[in-house]
């Protein structure tokens, strides 16, 4: 095993030799089934356990990439590898509920692919998946962009593994619908949102109406060559057939007040099951948001400074502030850009602290949260036994500046240490390597 | 709940407090940017306008004086963003007529009542230079300005401030050579590389000197007032301000200084870590751009120059005197944001809040009034509602020249 593991690493360290940063992640992942088997202890200052509030002083024993124990009492075997965390914190890694990080195009330049999968644009070797592990990022569900009408279909992925394969996680991922119109394009773009959910419905109407004379037909003692109904739906227009037989749930871009109650309309109209991931603009409409099945998805910029067009006087608005302020249960998502602070969940958690919000909240959003919206709470998002190891150990408190992400371990295994990331390498001058 | 508990306090004192009452800010820590360094409940005491003491809780004041209890809170001197893009119109920003125009004047184009200042403001910016854009060789005389005041005239700390030259691609960006011998609208013309861009610099200079040396020799000479203005750089009595991110930039703006003997001071710096002898060894001082950043979007992308987050805490080790400013780079948080990431990157905490506060007002020569909280200067004065190196951390209140104005 171990041979067969070094020959790999070599090969895939002589394939990607431009680019020496994918090396320490694709060992990891590579050494993954061997690793697995190990018992692995991580002894805890302080955990924060998202489900069974913060606990000082434990030990969290993994194994099979699952917590097997956490306690204050536990008994570390003695083979069992073990990761010395007494001076850090513990706790989830963050869950992303919505994101287009990590692929090769976020979307395709037709609007109406409910078709399209993003398992095929999914790049393993994404700096936004590095990214991710330098941030405590464990889970994210890729979904296709905004710029796009019935957009094709998520994945739920951990950003770690040399292929798409590697990287998929257990569970469904969403069919992206937007509302996202360029400027002047709104009305336009509500109504071809219609027209295609109409579209739809015909369809299988239409199905349903050939099945029904089928059967009738052959009831009355026609059709005597075929045995059974061979009609089909059509492949294309499957996914769509699926949100409206509410089989799937649809991640509905919503970008401003005026959309929301278009939304509204649409889910009411064709009766599918939708999580709202909403633009900081719709803060002028949160008072609308009423008989929510799931908690709504904020994008990336949290803040946003609108000038009103009396006045011209410019005030800063922060939608997680009015859902908060309702009780209004939200996910958060970072920014997916090269600058900005808001690639950081740290900072995007900090800005809600800013506007109001509570710690609580403003941790939820990044794990319990997103883990239950995806249905996948029962697994990741919060830490207890039995539950995956998906775990990363901070330096300090999660919503300091001054904390970093030091080690991530996702199904068990180390895929991320601090101290030998090429990245922040570069970034700290200890690596002259120029290719990033 | 501090914010809460605050604000009415706050603005009882500045309801109530009129020019000749003193007020008394007592109880925070106190970071003064000056010699008596980090107070624990600290007292800060303003009267008409300005600073009057500055110390711990024995520090005394007259009976009758508005005291407002900010037990909790956080006090720093107002920020000074050295480089701040806020107050003027895009289209405004770089006068185009000419490649060389120091005598183009940022005052002339500040709009007083721009949202900006409101912005930077509420962010506990009080100081701003503003400044021509890089788009020419040489673009002209910055400012320095409160963000808030009664008209430009109130605000204005400081006018012909800096002489803003740009290194690198941004001046001949967009610009054409001429082809088929037909000059065909305003970007054809010189320069069009860096070559270009440092011929500009070196024939303006080499006028400007033989300018001088004639009106040495028959002052009867009529006044040039873009060559007047050079003449000031060339006497040291006007620092040049030069954008220059590439380490081939950065090495240029040095030379050419040092040819002419103008002092200048280098902005941006995106590559000084590249470089950080030579900007020990000339003794320049840094306005760094956006220390957050990883990369250098918008229009200075094209000097392909890549950032590091070391850069700061690197100047400070070198002993270089560096002020951090938000910059031209897209992306740039606040200045006490940028300031904030240079701590998270290893820059200590006090050379960071010198670095937004009594270093650029240094570097700006207006330390005589801001950047620090001690007993002459003004009274301008940011409160926080715990450390302002966390991001958890907001701005409870701002006092310009002691008067209360945000949030």
């Amino acid at each position: 095993m171990r041979t067969l593991a070094s020959l790999r690493s070599f090969f895939s360290s002589s394939r990607s030799s431009t680019r020496t940063w994918l090396f320490p992640l694709a060992l990891a992942s590579l050494t993954d089934s061997a690793a697995a088997q190990e018992v692995t202890a991580v002894k805890a200052g302080r955990v924060l356990t998202m489900a069974g509030g913060e606990l000082t002083g434990v030990t969290l024993l993994i194994e099979n990439g699952r917590i097997a124990k956490m306690g204050t009492e536990v008994e570390v075997p003695w083979n069992a590898k073990t990761i010395d965390a007494s001076d850090k914190v513990v706790m989830p890694t963050y869950v992303l509920a919505h994101s287009s990080g990590g692929m090769r195009g976020a979307n395709e330049n037709l609007a109406n692919v409910p078709y399209l999968r993003v398992q095929d644009a999914v790049d393993p070797s994404s700096k936004f998946f590095q990214e991710c592990l330098r941030n405590g990022i464990g889970t994210v569900h890729v979904i296709p962009g905004n710029r796009t009408l019935i957009g094709g279909q998520g994945m739920l992925v951990k950003p770690v593994g040399q292929t798409v394969e590697d990287m998929t996680v257990p569970g469904k991922g969403g069919l992206k619908l937007s509302l996202f119109a360029e400027p002047g394009g709104a009305l336009a773009q509500a109504t071809k949102l219609r027209r295609a959910l109409d579209e739809v419905r015909d369809h299988v109407a239409d199905f349903e109406r050939r099945k029904a004379e089928f059967a009738a037909e052959k009831a009355a003692g026609g059709a005597a060559d075929k045995k059974e109904f061979d009609g089909k739906i059509d492949p294309t227009k499957q996914p769509s057939v699926d949100l409206l037989q509410k089989t799937s749930i649809a991640f509905l871009y919503v970008p401003d007040a005026a959309m929301l109650a278009e939304a509204q309309r649409l889910q009411r109209e064709f009766g599918f099951r939708a999580v709202l991931v909403l633009g900081p603009a719709v803060h002028r409409g949160v008072a609308h948001l009423r008989d929510l099945e799931f908690p709504v998805v904020l994008d990336g910029d949290l803040e946003v400074w609108e000038k009103d067009p009396v006045t011209e006087k410019r005030t800063k608005a922060c939608l997680a502030r009015e859902l908060y302020k309702r009780g209004i249960p939200f996910a958060l998502d970072v920014a997916t850009g090269l600058n900005g602070a808001e690639r950081f969940p740290w900072w995007q958690m900090a800005t809600l602290i800013r506007n109001g919000v509570d710690r609580d909240t403003a941790l939820r959003a990044f794990t319990t949260v997103p883990a239950k919206l995806l249905g996948i709470d029962g697994e990741v998002g919060s830490l207890a036994e039995g539950k995956r190891a998906n775990l990363q150990i901070l330096t300090g408190d999660p919503l300091s500046s001054m904390t970093w992400v030091d080690t991530v371990l996702l199904d068990g295994e180390t895929v991320y240490e601090r101290d030998k990331d090429p990245r922040l390498q570069y970034l700290f001058g200890k690596s002259t390597e120029t290719d990033k | 709940m501090l914010r809460n508990t605050l604000l009415p306090a706050l603005l009882l004192a500045a309801t109530g407090a009129t020019q000749d009452q003193v007020q008394v800010l007592r109880g925070a820590r106190v970071l003064t940017a000056a010699a008596a360094g980090d107070l624990d409940n600290g007292v800060v005491v303003l009267h008409r306008g300005k600073i009057v003491a500055v110390g711990g809780s024995a520090v005394t004041y007259p009976d009758g004086a508005r005291v407002v209890d900010c037990s909790g809170c956080w006090i720093t001197p107002g920020l000074v963003d050295a480089g701040a893009t806020i107050g003027i119109k895009d289209e405004d920003r770089n006068e185009q007529g000419d490649e060389v125009t120091p005598q183009a004047s940022i005052l002339d184009v500040v709009r007083p009542d721009d949202e900006g200042f409101a912005q930077a403001l509420a962010t506990g910016v009080t100081t701003v230079r503003l400044m021509p854009g890089n788009r020419n060789v040489i673009g002209g005389l910055g400012a320095v300005v409160k963000t808030h005041g009664d008209g430009l005239a109130d605000m204005l700390v400081r006018d012909h401030v800096g002489l803003r030259m740009a290194m690198g691609s941004e001046p001949s960006a967009g610009n054409r050579a001429i082809r088929g011998g037909v000059p065909l609208g305003l970007f054809v013309r010189r320069p069009t590389t860096r070559m270009g861009v440092v011929w500009e610099v070196r024939r303006a200079f080499s006028a400007a000197q033989n300018y001088r040396d004639k009106r040495t020799e028959a002052a009867s000479l009529p006044p040039d007032p873009a060559l007047d203005v050079l003449v000031e750089a060339l006497e040291g009595k006007l620092d040049v301000h030069t954008a220059a991110r590439a380490e081939q930039d950065i090495r240029t703006a040095v030379r050419l200084a040092g040819e002419f003997g103008y002092k200048t001071v280098l902005e941006e710096v995106t590559e000084a870590y590249r470089c950080i002898d030579v900007l020990a060894a000339s003794k320049v001082s840094c306005l760094v751009g956006s220390p957050s950043a990883e990369a250098v979007l918008g229009a200075g992308a094209r000097d392909d120059a890549s950032p590091r987050w070391y850069t700061p805490a690197l100047l400070a080790q070198a002993g270089v005197r560096f002020a951090i400013q938000t910059g031209s780079n897209l992306g740039a948080k606040s200045l006490v944001h940028e300031a904030l990431f240079a701590v998270r990157n290893g820059l200590g905490r006090d050379a960071a809040l010198r670095a937004i506060t009594s270093t650029p007002a240094a570097i700006l020569g207006v330390d005589d009034r801001v950047g620090s909280l001690a007993p002459g200067k003004d009274a301008d004065v940011v409160l926080w509602s715990g450390d302002p190196f966390e991001a958890t951390t907001t701005v409870v209140g701002v006092f310009i020249a002691g008067e209360e104005v945000s949030p």
